[in-house]
């Protein structure tokens, strides 16, 4: 076996796709350093009130994961860090071999030097822990902060302590602590910290790891809703997007579960879903997300089981549900009350009373209606944080900014990191990502 | 048995709608966003994204039939959200850039005027040859050391010996072609009410450009447009004055500068001179708004240009000027407002008058109860 097969991998990311290739490639016997950026693993799932179309919550998929995370001495799992820099390691052995036309031609990762298959020298940079190990999770801090911030688990729509667990069931359960909002010269956490967990004057930490392969398992986020004007977003309250909708129907989200419009903390009579918001449009996101339609089926049941009575408009342009999937459309279509009509919306504006007034062409009956609704969720689609940011490794991307692999510099991508798809296809693709990155470290 | 719909689609219409700068509508794939956002498309019918289809599959039939391609005003709204990039508001204008050609009576003249890409030099040239040659035939090609009134060239019996039949014929091969796109309507949606009495508030629509108005991408051409219309008024006006003026009230040319005919029409070059000042500007710098210039477009401008240009020259030239300079350019005007006069029905100009009755045809296509067109959306019917 050659001796960087031996070294670990990197996987950037812990979110269901990082954690699940993570896992996969500890239990094939690799040892595996798991990266993330957040206070703990879980990602964009755990965001989620259900899973479709089975509708289980997602903490029970989670839940298994942290378990065989737990349980795998061969994975050191570090939060609140990041990948800063990397060089790939050059090696003198076999540096002079040829690369083979085919990979030559498909990538052009010579770039990186003759190395082929060579590990990477990795700086990792540990966000200062101002919150140590030492946590007991007793919750004593977030009963004395003063300050409070828009909580990022619920897309800022409640507010939190500065001090608190991220969410529930976060995993490692340890508190974490918004510094740049604490008022200046406030200690009134430390002082009421049974275990001296907080230290608020920790600094950034660097490490460098050696590893013979990295998967980026980055995920995606949310296309920003305020890009979407024309159809209310940012601009008018009631207008919410699909992962809001999801904190809205959760129990740990902002209204504890109930699903109420943002402006008034009514439960809404009618409520319209804009499919295709910002997707598969040139002016904003030129690709099909392929989840947002089985998403917003999944928010109508939701709103079927809290609010049988209210009124459900879902506007489309092609209803994408492929596989077992067809089975979740059908059912929802045959609801009473739920109508699903081809059309993509092209405005929502505000009504009298406090409606909104959506402008619609209704493609089957060739009219144009202006429909009434208290609340709108507009389907937005995901943006690949690859887009954003390709990582010091400089991960090659395609049009859209999703990210490819090349196994002959050891870059494999798993889950939305590489294409948008839903929880189940992610897993498996992690799945394939971790059996790539472990041959990957193999080849020469 | 059922009759199966059949359905004929043309790969040489298509073509020629590509060749034309529809080409994007093959993008198109149906999202409706275009009908949703545009202000214009009334509620039983919306369009553009039923012509789009039609488009696309080349459905020239359904098209010509089709009273909307004309109550589009171009405004583009539909282009800057279309999702695909398939460009409606350039799509429409290729359609009608394709009817025009095919509705034109006699045929050959419509064909010369839509290949105005290549053509434009001789349709420019021969009828300023025209008036020199038929100015040396009757003697009257001097060049004046002083000149007091055009009229000392060019009789006005003359000018009116060619205008009034030209006049004439455009009246004929306007009502001709108008015929035949009223007849494809009407056979199309069933009309009811009198014309004459449609015509009016369709005018009065016109006159303040209420549709063009409510148009939000197409903003910048709003004013432009506006004040040209109004300029041509103004000088069709003018025109009509002097015929009584001269033969009626037998006022000797020319009009001093003070007088009301004299006014009006120094009015209506002004409200040219701007409007087209504007429009070009915009065209030139791409403030106009999106939307892409075909020779359709940049013909029918050029040839308003050279209209203003040449009138508004030859009178500053006769006032302030060289007399030769100022006759020179009094014919090289007298050649494109012939050209102007003969290419309308075949031109972009058309659309004043395909635009009008398509307005006058959707009044009277309308069911006598429902709201005047365009306002008045449809509520969905709660369940």
């Amino acid at each position: 076996m050659n001796p960087q097969a031996a070294q670990p991998l990197l996987v950037v990311g812990a979110g269901i796709a990082g954690v699940t290739a993570a896992v996969e490639a500890a239990e094939a016997g690799r040892d595996v350093v798991l990266v993330e950026r957040d206070s703990a693993v879980g990602g964009r799932v755990l965001r989620n009130h259900k899973y479709f179309p089975k509708l289980c919550p997602p903490s029970c998929g989670m839940e298994i994961n942290t378990r065989r995370l737990e349980r795998s001495p061969r994975v050191r799992v570090l939060t609140r860090c990041v990948v800063t820099k990397a060089t790939k390691a050059t090696k003198a052995t076999k540096a002079t071999k040829a690369t083979p036309a085919t990979t030559a031609t498909s990538a052009p990762a010579t770039a990186h030097g003759p190395g082929a298959g060579g590990g990477w020298q990795v700086t990792l940079t540990h966000l200062p822990a101002y919150v140590t190990e030492a946590c007991t999770a007793c919750g004593a801090c977030s009963e004395v902060c003063p300050a409070k911030v828009p909580d990022p688990f619920n897309l800022g729509m409640s507010q939190v302590p500065a001090v608190r667990l991220p969410f529930p069931n976060a995993w490692p359960r340890r508190f974490v602590l918004d510094r740049a909002a604490c008022p200046p010269g406030c200690k009134a956490c430390v002082d009421a910290c049974p275990a001296g967990a907080i230290d608020l004057d920790a600094v950034e930490r660097e490490e460098t790891v050696e590893v013979g392969a990295v998967v980026a398992a980055t995920g995606w986020s949310p296309y920003p809703l305020e890009k979407l004007p024309e159809l209310g977003g940012g601009v008018l309250p009631d207008v919410i997007s699909n992962v809001q909708m999801e904190r809205l129907a959760a129990p740990s989200g902002p209204t504890g579960g109930k699903i109420l419009r943002p402006s008034d903390g009514r439960p809404p009579a009618r409520v319209a879903f804009v499919q295709c918001a910002g997707s598969r449009d040139v002016n904003h996101l030129p690709y099909c997300s392929a989840v947002c339609c089985l998403a917003s089926l999944k928010q109508v049941l939701y709103l079927r089981e809290q609010l049988p009575e209210t009124k459900v408009d879902v506007y489309y342009i092609d209803r994408r549900s492929p596989g077992r999937n067809e089975e979740m459309l059908t059912r929802v279509a045959s609801l009473d009350g739920v109508r699903l009509i081809k059309g993509k919306v092209g405005k929502v504006e505000r009504d009298g009373g406090g409606a909104l007034a959506l402008r619609v062409e209704d493609v089957e009956s060739g009219r144009l209606l202006t429909a009434s609704a208290d609340l709108v969720v507009l389907a937005t689609g995901m943006v690949p944080a690859l887009a954003q940011d390709p990582l010091p490794f400089a991960f090659e991307r395609d049009e859209d900014g999703f990210g490819r692999d090349r196994i002959e510099s050891a870059l494999v991508v798993a889950g939305v990191a590489r294409r948008a798809e839903d929880v189940a296809a992610s897993v498996r693709d992690a799945t394939g990502a971790a059996a790539k990155a472990l041959v990957a470290g193999r080849r020469d | 048995m059922a009759s199966v719909p059949l359905v004929l689609p043309s790969p040489a219409f298509r073509r020629e709608l590509a060749r034309r700068g529809g080409a994007t509508a093959s993008r198109c794939y149906q999202c409706a966003t275009c009908s949703a956002v545009c202000e214009l498309a009334p509620s039983d019918a919306p369009f553009p994204r039923r012509q789009m289809l039609s488009a696309q599959w080349g459905l020239a039939e359904n098209l010509a039939a089709d009273p909307a391609v004309w109550l589009c005003h171009q405004c583009n709204d539909c282009s800057l959200r279309c999702p695909r990039d398939a460009r409606p508001g350039d799509v429409l204008q290729a359609v009608r850039s394709v009817l025009v050609e095919r509705l034109a009576f006699p045929a050959f003249l419509g064909r010369f005027v839509a290949r105005a890409a290549t053509t434009a030099p001789l349709l420019l040239l021969l009828p300023v040859l025209f008036w020199a040659a038929l100015l040396a035939a009757t003697s009257h090609l001097t060049f004046p050391s002083t000149l007091t009134a055009f009229e000392e060239v060019v009789p006005h019996a003359l000018i009116y010996a060619v205008f009034f039949p030209v006049a004439a014929w455009v009246v004929l091969a306007s009502w001709v072609s108008g015929r035949r796109l009223w007849a494809l309507w009407g056979a199309a949606t069933p009309r009811s009410g009198s014309f004459w009495q449609s015509l009016l508030p369709v005018a009065a629509e016109i006159a303040g450009h209420k549709r063009f108005r409510s148009c939000h991408a197409a903003h910048p051409r709003f004013t432009g447009h506006l004040l040209l219309f109004w300029g041509f008024v103004g000088a069709a006006v003018t025109s009509g004055l002097l015929i009584v003026g001269i033969y009626v009230q037998g006022l000797a040319m020319p009009l001093a500068l003070s007088h009301p005919y004299k006014i009006l029409g120094n009015l209506s070059a002004v409200l040219l001179v701007v409007g087209g000042v504007l429009l070009v500007a915009g065209r030139l710098s791409g403030s106009n708004g999106p939307g892409t210039s075909t020779a359709f477009d940049t013909y029918f401008l050029t040839v308003v240009s050279l209209v203003i240009l040449t009138g508004v020259l030859s009178e500053v030239g006769r006032l302030f000027l060289s007399p030769a300079f100022a006759v020179s350019l009094y014919i090289v005007h007298l050649g494109v407002v012939l050209n102007l006069f003969l290419t309308l029905p075949y031109s972009k100009f058309a659309h004043l008058f395909y635009r009008s009755l398509a307005m006058v045809h959707q009044r009277m296509a309308a069911p006598p109860d429902a709201a005047a067109p365009p306002a008045g959306r449809d509520r969905l019917q709660e369940t």
